[in-house]
Order: structure tokens, then sequence, then C-alpha cells
């Protein structure tokens, strides 16, 4: 379980401050998929680092099943990141020297998971395996971001608009991956995105503004990635 | 009616002659009319390279200034001592003209062709890493129309570190020359040699390479260029890998641990800096220990330049080849930061990959200086009277290797904790 409490955060020096989170508190259970809606600078991705331990909050609590990896050191921390979370960004961020196979080694090595080819064929990539990030479509590179964070096995997984520069269908098929996922392994899934119909695939749906929640509601029932508006 | 036509007439003509052309709410600079291309292109090439890149380029200014001085020097004082003329010269004292006229020709060819030799590769490294950057830039322009030689005509600004480091070197060659005509004459044998200024020195040594380096620069420019507009701007400039690369990776199983897959793969993306790195530890470890040998066969005024000149062009070029290794991964390390990668980890799979060029640069540096000071002493001192012989200096051997492990210790450090203090947040959101 996650327990956010009220956690503030700013940018800036002194005269040209600005609080970007003011005061934030949200529990997040255990294999729920949480998606945080806003617009542009309300505050979402600035949640996701610091709850994902990128970044230090200024105050407040993280606490992960009681320990609050804000009190902890830059080495705590990392080690926090290596055995509990994975990352999926908007912009990939593969290893352009590295063919797909070595990428997701880059995620699967820091669990000790042998299996990694396990993690390329689910998200059906097997034939692109000795491909390189270049030679593969948008939508493939985040599929091998997505085998790349799963390999890792986390336990909860970030994601920043991991729709944000792919095409409907391409989009529909990559969530449609990440939550067939989900359900079978059952990690905590936190979701930034400005998509609003997106969060009718979650189970609680947070919207933030200017540094606020503003709004936190559950849906009855999720839909799938072939459901949902776009 | 015909005054509406009038006044749509005069809109249209307005919008024309602002040079500003309106689609659909977007505003697009005007196509170039003859008179603003002139002047577009004139902006565009001086655009291309700011004061900071020529700046940037300090490797190439550190090592042109030590290659003039050292050159300066030696070719200033060979041609003011033919001025005296040799056959008014004792016998013995003869002896030490040529071996004095020799060692100036060595020193000068193998320091200054080596060192200018240097600069070359790492003028080209600097042109080719500048594309990789700024890539988008470079894309914009070609795609605007702009042709590869007008902009790859910017590039000759790097040819400027060239006459920024020569003319330094040259400068400060003329304000140590009377201390370095005295000890060259210790012994008084010699008659009292007048410095003299030869433009002729002055040319080869400072115009002719600045003109050569900016030439050079349009060239590699030029070619590095030629790559689609397309690739530039979607940044794949950098991220091309041959397909005898790919082939050769393919065929190996993907066995090795994921940190030494990736040290592997950046030393072989980096071929330059490998390059470097070798050519660092050559510096250091020839110069280094040549100095320990030069105070007992020249002047201790030589072995101080040797050695500083050695220390200074070794710490330049590593500390150049590691922050370029550490900005060429910036986003990897970050990642790898994310993911929870320890800091040692991280520097170790993008820095470590270099141990091995360091220690052949080393070992190479180690022979050759051995084997150019045993020849000078062999052929160019053979008649020269109460030359030592020259032997193997283990100590100073030992106190290189141990000296330079220091140096490359320190630099490893520091970028460590450069990377400890990294804002992966800055990092994925393009703010580096």
């Amino acid at each position: 379980m996650i327990k956010i409490e009220d956690i503030h955060k700013s940018y800036g020096s002194q005269d040209n401050r600005t609080e970007v989170l003011k005061g934030i508190s949200l529990t997040v259970g255990d294999g729920d998929c949480i998606v945080v809606l806003g617009a542009s600078g309300s505050g979402k991705s600035t949640l996701l680092n610091v709850v994902s331990g990128l970044e230090y909050p200024d105050s407040g609590k993280i606490l992960y099943d009681g320990t609050n990896i804000a009190a902890l050191s830059d080495n705590e921390r990392t080690k926090f990141r290596r055995e509990k979370t994975a990352f999926i960004f908007q912009q990939y961020y593969l290893l352009p020297h590295l063919n797909v196979e070595k990428n997701v080694k880059m995620g699967a090595d820091l669990a000790k998971n042998h299996d990694y080819i396990a993690a390329i064929a689910a998200v059906g990539l097997s034939e692109k395996r000795r491909k390189y990030p270049h030679e593969l479509s948008g939508g493939e590179q985040q599929r091998v971001a997505v085998a790349r964070a799963l390999a890792k096995k986390p336990d909860v997984l970030f994601l920043d608009e991991p729709t944000g520069a792919l095409d409907e269908t391409t989009g529909r098929q990559v969530l449609d991956y990440i939550s067939r996922l989900q359900k079978e392994l059952n990690f905590t899934v936190i979701m930034v995105t400005h998509n609003t119909n997106i969060a009718d695939m979650a189970k609680t749906v947070i919207r933030m503004n200017s540094g606020k929640v503003v709004d936190i509601w559950q849906n009855e029932t999720q839909k799938t990635a072939y459901e949902i508006g776009w | 009616m015909a005054a509406k036509h009038k006044a749509a007439q005069s809109a249209k003509n307005r919008r024309k002659t602002s040079g500003i052309t309106k689609i659909k709410g977007f505003t697009l600079p005007q196509q170039p009319t003859h008179e603003n291309k002139k002047e577009n292109g004139q902006t565009a090439a001086g655009m291309i390279l700011s004061i900071g890149d020529i700046t940037r380029s300090f490797g190439i200014i550190i090592i042109s200034f030590c290659a003039v001085f050292v050159c300066t020097l030696f070719l200033n004082y060979n041609t003011d001592l033919k001025s005296i003329g040799a056959q008014t010269l004792q016998s013995d004292v003869q002896n030490l003209y040529n071996a004095l006229v020799m060692t100036g020709k060595m020193v000068s060819i193998l320091s200054g062709g080596c060192l200018l030799l240097t600069s070359a590769v790492m003028l080209c490294f600097y042109i080719r890493h500048y594309v990789d950057t700024h890539g988008k830039m470079l894309g914009i322009l070609k795609a605007m129309g702009y042709p590869n030689l007008r902009i790859a005509a910017g590039f000759s600004g790097f040819g400027l570190s060239i006459l920024i480091g020569s003319g330094a070197g040259y400068a400060l060659a003329h304000v140590t020359m009377p201390q370095f005509y005295r000890m060259q004459n210790t012994d008084g044998l010699l008659p009292e040699i007048r410095i003299r200024f030869h433009p002729a020195l002055f040319a080869a040594l400072v115009i002719v390479p600045t003109i050569v380096f900016c030439l050079l620069s349009v060239l590699y420019g030029y070619f590095r260029l030629k790559t689609p507009v397309l690739d530039l701007l979607k940044g794949k400039v950098s991220t091309k890998i041959p397909k005898e690369a790919k082939d050769r990776e393919n065929a190996k199983k993907s066995s090795l641990p994921f940190l030494q897959e990736l040290k592997t793969s950046t030393r072989r993306q980096q071929k330059s800096l490998v390059f470097f790195v070798g050519f660092a530890s050559f510096c250091y470890a020839s110069m280094m220990q040549m100095s320990f040998g030069m105070d007992e066969l020249a002047s201790w005024m030589m072995a101080l330049m040797i050695f500083l000149i050695g220390v200074v062009l070794s710490s330049v070029t590593l500390f150049l080849a590691t922050t370029s290794a550490v900005k060429a991964n910036w986003k990897t390390l970050a990642l790898m930061r994310a993911f929870g990668y320890p800091d040692k980890a991280c520097s170790n799979s993008i820095l470590g990959g270099y141990r091995l060029p360091a220690c052949i640069g080393f070992a190479l540096g180690t022979v050759y200086q051995y084997a150019l000071l045993k020849v000078a002493v062999m052929f160019v001192f053979a008649e020269v009277e109460h030359v030592p012989e020259y032997r193997f200096d283990v100590p100073a051997l030992i106190l290189t290797l141990i000296s330079f492990t220091a140096l490359y210790k320190i630099i490893l450090h520091v970028y460590t904790e450069k990377i400890k203090r990294m804002s992966i947040r800055e990092v994925m959101m393009g703010e580096e």
C-alpha cells in the first residue's frame, strides 16, 4: 500500500518560486490502477516523480508499506527504485545502440530475471528482438519500453503519458498490453495522462489542477483499451 | 465593389511585403528572395557556431598551443643557429652544432607533427559531435533550402580555435625564447645567438595551420552534412549502426550481463574517444618518463617543458574524452538511475570501457619514449662528449603509472559525483 501524506513541492529560486504540489494526500491500494488527469502544468508529472522516488518532496510523507521514502538517503532511494518500481515514459527512452533484447535485459538484470525473452514475447515482439530501436515504429518502441519495465518485475509501474507520442491504434494496443499484463501479474499502476478517455480504464481516477487534487472517483467497471473513446 | 477588391489587393500586397506568409493560422517565414537569401545566408552561417562553441573546443586550442610552442622554440633556434655559419666552428663544437640542429628538427617533427595530426582528429571529432548534437538546427536549415556548402562554411569558425592556440603558443615561445637560447648554450661553446623574428616561420606555424584547419572544417562539415534532412531532424545521425556491426552483434548470444553489454557497445560507438583516451595515456606515459631522462640528457628547462606539456595535454585530452562520453550518454545514465542502477555501476558502464585503451596507450608511450631517447643518444649525440648512457628508468615508470592511475581515478570520481547529482527529471524532460 502507498500512502501519500500532505506532499508539497516547489521549484525555482526564492524570488521566483512556484509551488507545484500544494498538500497532496492519497492512498493507493496494492494492485490498483490509478489514472492521474490534469492539464499541462497541473502538477501531475511532478506528483509521479515524487511518488516514484525520482525527486524529493519539500515536505510530507510517502509511505510504501510503512517506509517513508521521502526520508531515505539517495542510495537508499536508488535501492528502493531498483527493487520496487519501473517506469514507462512518453519518449520511450530506449538505448539506441542496443537491440530490443538487450534493452529489455536492462530491466531484467536488476530483478535477476533470466526469462526476459518471455517479457518480449508478452508484448508480441519475439520476431523483432534483434532489431534496433530506430528500426521499430513508435508503437513497437513503446512496447519494448513496456517489456523492459515488466521484465524488472516491479511492485509499482509508473507511466508518464505512455500514449502521448502514439496514434490511436498503437496507443490502444500499448494500453491493452499494459492492462492485460497488470491483471496477470497484479502490480500497481500509476499513470499520468491528459487523455480523459484513458480514465475509463482505471479503478481510481484523480483529477489535478494547480497543484491540488480537485476530484477523485472510482469507476464501477473498468473498460478495456478497445472500449474507451480516443 | 471595386474599392473592396482594391482593399483586398492592398492587404495581399501588405502581407507580401512584410515577408510573412499566413497559412491557416500558422505563420511561416516566406521563401527567401534574392536579397534576403544573401542576408539570411550570412546570418545562418554566422549562427551555426557561437563564441561558446569555439571556446568549448579548448582541446584543439591546448594541443595546437603545445605544438606551436615547441615548434617555434626549436625551429626559431635552428634558423638562428644556422645564421652563425657552421663552417666557422671548430670540429668539436661542430658536433654539438649538428646535434642541436638534429634535436631541433626531430623534436619539431615528432612533437609538432604528432600534435598537429591529433588536432586534426580532434577537430573532426568536434564537428561530428556538433552535427550529432545540433542535428535539428542543421536539419531545419537544410529543409529550408540552404545548400550544404553554405552551412558547412559556418564550421570554418572551428579553425579560429587553431588561430587562438597557435597564436598563443607562438607568442609564449617568443617570451620564453631568451631563457631557452641561454639553456641551449650553457657551456658557452657556441657564439652568442641573437633572437630574430622569422615571418616565414610565423606564416608556417600560425597562418597556414589556421587556413588549412578552416578548410578542413568546411570539408569535413560538408561531408557530415550529406546526411538526409529527416535523419538530422529525427536525430538519427548518432544512432545509426553499421550493418556489419549489427550482424556481428546479432550473431553473438546475449549471454553477457546488461552492464557489460552497455560498456562494450559504448566503447564501440565512440571509437574516437577510444583514440583520445589511448592518446592521453600515451602522451602522459611518454612525456612524463621522458622528462625524467631529459634532466640528465638536456636541461632542467627542457625536462620541465616536456613535463608540463605532458600533464596539460593528457589531462585536457582525458577530460575531453570523459566529458564527451558522459554527455553522449546522459540520457542513458538518467534512465539507469531511474531504474535503480547504483551510481558506481552507471559511471562504470559508460567510462569503464576505456581502461583497456588507456593501458595500451600507456604501454606504447613507455616503449616510444624509451626507443626515442635510446635512438637520440645512440645516433644524434653519438659524437658529442660527456653524454650519459641512457637506461630504462624503472622508478620513473612506477611513478608515472601511479600518478596516471591517480589522474584517471580522479576524473572518474568527478564524473561519478556529477552523475550522482544529476536531476533525472530534468534530463527526462529534455532540460539538460
